[in-house]
């Protein structure tokens, strides 16, 4: 299981979320580089569908935060 | 139960003639037993074509989306609380309507008594009050109604009409279930790989003919996410995870808004029980929102509605 | 600073910072090779930074500085490391003080407060003992981004504590040594959600107390926090001042003795203790006040007026925040815009008289062609390049579809690049571009005003983050950081070839204002207005101007209501730019920002008002209880009513022996979970002025708890030093009050004394709640919210106190919560403000990124009309669509909650389209 690399698909909200990745980074806080991130203008831009989508794409998780 | 035909017919007889509506919709008789199909009348000579029994379980609430005449239409517990929800999402006039309430005392499973006489070809199914009989080419066989009453049925709760203009009966007692939702609770205590299971074994039959979509009153979108290309959200094969996804988002979109009238069930060639879905939406809209879907024209569903100054924690 | 209102001449010391603010990119190398460590202040000196250094994440702008005091270079005369390690050469060691004269035609002081500290009290043993922190240290040591990452650990040894007790009133309502008699306002508050958000942090078996003498969560919704956090989740509130805290040997542990309620003195052990300190005023901003000429209170604030609550006693020099008094920052964010409308007003001939117009650059028809991409990938220095192969991601962009044109640069935001971009886009005819770089929220701007320079719309731009969200937090996996920055250009390429140039709506903005409530707040709203030159119509439905302030009599600071309220009737009534509507309500409402049209409603008369923001002042009133005998016993009076007999002069007052105050009557009540804020206040203000009239009545306040906030303490002690009682009692000791014979008395049980006190009363006064007239009508007319108690509701607790979340709809005085009149004028001038923000402006010019949509596959279900917080969507009313959806692009603030609810797929976002987000998540 260690050397298992998941693919996460991240949908972040650009006012909170994002900003806070971005935050992370100038904190240089350092993380596993297994997710990747969607930019959305807030979470509620989020509907069920794209999660699914993001599954039926092969994302062995789904991350929304906002 | 059948009592209530002649007075059906009689009041769309009146309803027509004195032109207080355009058109009646009620039940008729289908060509295959058990299988009454809706039907539109729209002359006083037609209604003897409409009739009440064991078997009016389509919801008609599907027959109104959109009308622009006046109606009069039939409505027990499921359909009254579908035309709620249909005002409310601005699918027809209030003014428009006539509505006619009934009494509900629940509708057969027509795969029960299929499953009862052996799959056996059934010719005729005639009511008899708390019985049924059932017969075939060779064989007759009586039934007692409630044991073969749709599971819909059996946890019921509004057996009379929310909404009407008059009522044809009086209402029936509603009784308080000991608990309606067992097995949603049941699947909700599977651990994640259990209930992964239970679902794709749930749907595995599933040959995507949307009978369930078109059953429902709720689905009533010009297109569906099923139907769009661009972008295409679920593909069109029966591959389970396109069945799944069509499953999860068509639950997703009845969620506060599904009476559990179980149209979607009666109407599925291959059996899937997919209320497991939407029942577990119900069960959560009444533990967060202290919500039934259809019960009152004052209020939108919990999901339709923003507010900021919720009340409930777990928004905050 | 010398000269007059609207023409001063100030004199300002900028201080060097060593770091060309131009040049730096944020990047951080300089402190990572800076070789010298200091405490850092931010993080309460509990952990350390560099000498070179932003003081906080969240810093604006992200540029470093060179903490002069510490760097080695300045102390030795070499180093320099940080000059040689960074990339964009900002570090400037020749950087001077600099002397700037400014004039300046206002001055808006917002100094702020640094927190007591309790090192010189004995009490605490702050310094002495390492578990005795300030809340200040606290709040970093709860922090994500403090020393422990928001893990809870005590000082001594690191341990998570298991019991932590809050003391409150350190520094403040304390007349003692250094610290303060006034109250700091924001303690209660800030204990009790250090307490609720430790508990998160720590899980279940955190144990938290809280040692207070009253709770004062006088703010809105902080009564339901307090009760929340009690009953909610456990939290201990013990009422008792704590003498001293005693180590138990060197265990690191805290015993607090304290006296409980019932007199008899206890002892508790703690793991650590937190001390809640207070705000004070800075010697150094004492000093800028005596520079400037400014009057001080008592508390060293800047000296206000209740009818002038932002002046100071300098004309053309406004005040606002901590320095104005102790607040929170609702109140911060209220004063800000009412000083700021005070400064509008003075300089209103002045505006646009500095503005610069930009060059147009006419937009060139690419957008619809088949996309031409241009893809520019950052080395950022080496913050990106060091760790990414830049140049490998750049020659996978080429392979991408659509892709026309790849490059990678040192620096794309430098302004060469800039002028490449452009050039690049015009020769290669490029109609879409990617970048590759840092964060799209500090630098799209700058990439999107390149495109528009060269002729491109805004909206054809995307940008992919490999800096923040990569390199920067990858740096051992550099294959692995790769990788991703690959994939994230794949995805933003995705996305671009689905774009298409947007267009920004805009819309014309009538000038003229509506003012609903003619009370004290949607006065000043209206003066505020008026005074920039903007028309108001200002609606009341009485016969009179004034509100609630015509049933005052007096200031907490002794300030005559009446006489001061007929001024500023007098002074609205006369201004020809107000136009004063009495006996009037609103009868209908249309449009939105900008284009209001509305019907007054006058004696049957209607006429109709085309305006373009609204402010609502519609107040509240007063409770009429139904307990304690009122109205049944023509001793017992309410606050408003006794305010009328001391303004009456009543006789009957000197005759009275003795005088009840009976506070939180329907306040602060399982009906009514809210304090009213003013009553305490109030109650005492009364009490002292009946003691005045007649010095040997007595008087007795009952109390649940006093909420003297401010240096409205200073009343409070003058209270008790005058004789008058206070005595306490709960929601489930209430006072009795009956009538025995001809005598009205009251009895109450007094925790103090372990018995009851009965009281022949001459006069009950009570503190009745301050209940909203919940206008349903006017919320559905602008689509604003309401809570539960009937208040408005505003944008933002904290930011957005004055203004709605609907465009163009603004909130004053007690329809937004209970105040006090210096408050209510005040945030009576912040909505002006927020409004002239609209008012200024001949159209407003929205985001391209709003949702539309299609009407053919509308099903007219109305999700969208319901969901939206700003009612942007409607139904169209006419035509061949009549009944399916559309959306006001003025009022959209593209946040996609339509679009993720429509069930149809009718909605769609521009600028974050379905097919765009698929298009990405396909390519994940």
């Amino acid at each position: 299981m260690s050397d298992w690399e998941p693919k996460i698909t991240a949908f972040l909200c650009n006012w909170c979320s994002y900003g806070a990745a971005d935050l992370a980074g100038v904190s240089r806080l350092q993380y596993p580089p297994y997710f990747r991130v969607i930019r959305v203008p807030c979470s509620a831009r989020i509907s069920p569908k794209f999660i699914l989508s993001a599954f039926r794409h092969g994302a062995d998780g789904v991350w929304v935060s906002g | 139960m059948e009592r209530y035909t002649e007075k059906i017919r009689e009041r769309a007889r009146d309803l027509l003639e004195s032109g207080k509506v355009d058109v009646f919709i009620g039940y008729s008789k289908g060509s295959v037993p058990m299988m009454n199909r809706p039907a539109l009348i729209r002359e006083p000579r037609e209604v003897n074509k409409l009739l009440w029994d064991n078997h009016c379980a389509l919801n008609l609430c599907n027959y109104l989306t959109k009308r622009t005449e006046k109606i009069g239409i039939i409505a027990n517990g499921c359909n009254s609380r579908n035309i709620v929800t249909h005002i409310l999402e601005n699918q027809i006039k209030r003014e428009q309507l006539y509505i006619v309430g009934i009494p509900c005392e629940g509708m057969v499973d027509h795969r029960a008594v299929a499953r009862a006489v052996g799959q056996r070809d059934i010719l005729a199914v005639e009511g008899l009050g708390e019985e049924f009989l059932v017969k075939g080419k060779d064989f007759e066989e009586r039934f007692t109604k409630q044991t073969f009453l749709q599971r819909n049925c059996v946890t019921c709760r509004h057996h009379n009409p929310v909404i009407y203009d008059e009522m044809i009966g009086e209402p029936v007692e509603e009784g308080e279930l000991p608990n309606g939702y067992a097995d949603v609770e049941a699947i909700e205590g599977m651990s994640s790989d259990k209930k992964w299971a239970f679902f794709a074994q749930l749907i595995s039959r599933c040959i995507r003919c949307y009978a369930c979509r078109n059953a429902c009153p709720l689905c009533y979108c010009p297109t569906c996410f099923v139907d769009e290309s661009k972008p295409q959200w679920v593909g069109k094969s029966s591959d389970p995870t396109d069945t799944m996804t069509f499953h999860l988002l068509r639950a997703y979109h009845c969620a506060g808004r599904c009476t559990d009238c179980g149209a979607c069930e009666r109407v599925c060639p291959v059996g899937i029980s997919m209320r497991q879905f939407t029942r577990k939406l119900n069960k959560d809209g009444e533990t967060f929102f202290s919500w039934e879907a259809g019960l009152t024209l004052e209020k939108r569903p919990p999901l339709d509605t923003y507010r900021p100054d919720d009340y409930n924690d777990f928004i905050k | 600073m010398s000269g007059k209102p609207g023409n001063f001449s100030a004199e300002i010391l900028k201080r060097p910072r060593f770091v060309d603010v131009e040049k730096c990119i944020a990047c951080g190398a300089c402190a990572e090779k800076c070789p010298k460590k200091v405490d850092d202040a931010y993080n309460q000196n509990l952990i350390k930074r560099k000498a070179i250094y932003v003081e906080y994440p969240q810093a604006v702008p992200l540029k470093y500085a060179i903490d002069k005091d510490h760097c080695i270079f300045f102390e030795k005369g070499k180093c320099r490391a940080c000059e040689k390690f960074c990339p964009s050469k900002a570090i400037n060691f020749d950087d001077k003080e600099e002397h700037l004269n400014l004039k300046v035609g206002a001055v808006i002081l917002a100094p702020g407060f640094r927190a007591y500290n309790p090192a010189g009290d004995d009490t605490f043993k702050y310094g002495r003992l390492p578990n005795v922190v300030t809340s200040m240290e606290f709040e970093r040591i709860l922090s994500a981004t403090g020393p422990s990452q928001g893990h809870i650990r005590r000082p001594s040894d690191q341990k998570s504590p298991k019991k932590i007790a809050w003391l409150q009133c350190v520094g403040s309502r304390d007349v003692h040594r250094a610290a303060h008699g006034y109250c700091s306002s924001v303690c209660c508050m800030y204990a009790v959600k250090e307490a609720v958000i430790a508990k998160e942090h720590a899980g279940g078996d955190l144990d938290c107390a809280i040692f207070y003498m009253d709770m004062r969560s006088h703010g809105k919704d902080f009564e339901r926090y307090y009760n929340d956090a009690k009953e909610k989740h456990g939290i201990r509130f013990i009422r008792s001042r704590v003498p001293t805290i005693e180590p138990v040997d060197d265990t690191g542990d805290l015993i607090l003795p304290h006296v409980n309620e019932a007199g008899e003195v206890e002892e508790e052990r703690f793991d650590m203790v937190v001390l809640s300190v207070g705000m004070e005023t800075t010697p150094e901003v004492a000093r800028l006040a005596r520079n400037l000429d400014i009057d001080l209170t008592e508390g060293r604030f800047c000296r206000t007026d209740t009818f002038h609550p932002v002046r100071s006693s300098r004309p053309g020099v406004f005040v606002c925040g901590a320095f104005q008094g102790t607040k929170d920052i609702p109140q911060s964010v209220i004063e800000a815009s009412s000083a700021a409308a005070e400064a509008e007003v003075l300089l209103s001939a002045a505006r646009n008289t500095e503005t610069r117009r930009k060059k147009e650059i006419l937009e060139r028809r690419e957008g619809n062609k088949t996309p031409r991409i241009g893809v520019f990938v950052c080395h950022c220095g080496i913050n990106i390049g060091g760790v990414v192969d830049v140049p490998a991601v750049r020659d996978y962009a080429a392979t991408l579809p659509f892709v026309e044109f790849v490059t990678d640069n040192l620096f794309t935001c430098s302004t060469d690049t800039q002028d490449t971009i452009s050039r690049v886009i015009r020769e290669k005819a490029l109609n879409r571009i990617v970048v590759a770089a840092c964060t799209p929220k500090t630098h799209e701007p700058l990439f999107q005003e390149t495109l528009v320079s060269a002729g491109l719309n805004r909206y054809v731009f995307e940008m992919t983050n490999i800096r923040n969200q990569d390199s920067w937090v990858h740096k051992d996996a550099p294959d692995k950081a790769t990788e991703k920055a690959k994939d994230l250009v794949r995805m933003a390429v995705a996305k671009a070839a689905l774009m298409s140039p947007l267009e920004e709506a805009e819309v014309d903005v009538n000038r003229r204002a509506v003012v609903v409530g003619g009370g004290v707040s949607g006065m000043a709203a209206s003066k505020a207005l008026s005074g920039q030159g903007y028309q108001v119509t200002l609606v009341e439905r009485e016969a009179t101007l004034g509100g609630q302030a015509l049933n005052l009599f007096r200031t907490w600071r002794g300030e005559d209501i009446q006489e001061n309220l007929a001024a500023m009737v007098k002074s609205v009534e006369s201004d020809p730019l107000i136009d004063v509507c009495l006996n009037t309500e609103l009868g209908q409402v249309e449009g939105f920002v900008g284009n209001f049209k509305t019907t007054l409603t006058c004696k049957g008369q209607e006429h109709v008002v085309d305006h373009g923001v609204t402010i609502l002042a519609t107040g509240a009133k007063e409770f009429k209880p139904e307990e304690y005998l009122y109205g049944k016993d023509p001793r017992v009076v309410t606050h408003l009513e006794l305010d009328r007999k001391f303004m009456n002069h009543d006789q009957g007052l000197k005759s009275v022996k003795a005088a009840v105050f009976i506070q939180c009557v329907g306040s602060r009540e399982p009906q009514r979970p809210y304090c009213s804020r003013v009553c305490c206040t109030h109650a005492i203000e009364s009490a002292l002025y009946l003691k005045k009239i007649n010095p040997d009545a007595e008087i007795f306040v009952l109390n649940r708890e006093i909420r003297t906030y401010g240096e409205r303490e200073y009343l409070y002690r003058e209270a008790r030093l005058a004789g008058i009682v206070f005595i306490r009692f709960s929601l489930e000791t209430k006072p009795k009050v009956f009538v025995d014979g001809a005598d009205l008395k009251v009895e109450v049980p007094d925790a103090a004394l372990g018995h009851s006190v009965g009281i022949k009363a001459d006069l009950l006064a009570l503190a009745t709640a301050i209940v909203p007239y919940k206008d349903e009508k006017l919320a559905r007319f602008f689509k604003v919210p309401m809570n539960e108690d009937g208040f408005f509701v505003e944008a933002h607790a904290k930011l957005g106190p004055s203004e709605f979340a609907s465009d163009g709809v603004f909130l004053c005085g007690m329809a937004h919560y209970p105040k006090p009149i210096d408050e209510a004028l005040a945030q009576g001038q912040a909505a002006a403000s927020r409004a002239v923000t609209l008012l200024s402006r001949e159209k407003i010019r929205v985001s391209g990124t709003v949702a539309y949509v299609n009407p053919a596959v509308c099903s007219s279900c109305g999700v969208c009309v319901e969901v939206c917080p700003y009612s942007a969507p409607s139904f169209i009313e006419k035509g061949p669509f009549s009944g399916k959806a559309e959306i006001n692009p003025v009022l959209c603030k593209g946040c996609g909650l339509c679009v993720s609810s429509c069930r149809s797929g009718a909605l769609n976002l521009k600028g974050f389209e379905e097919g765009q987000i698929m298009a990405m998540i396909n390519e994940v």
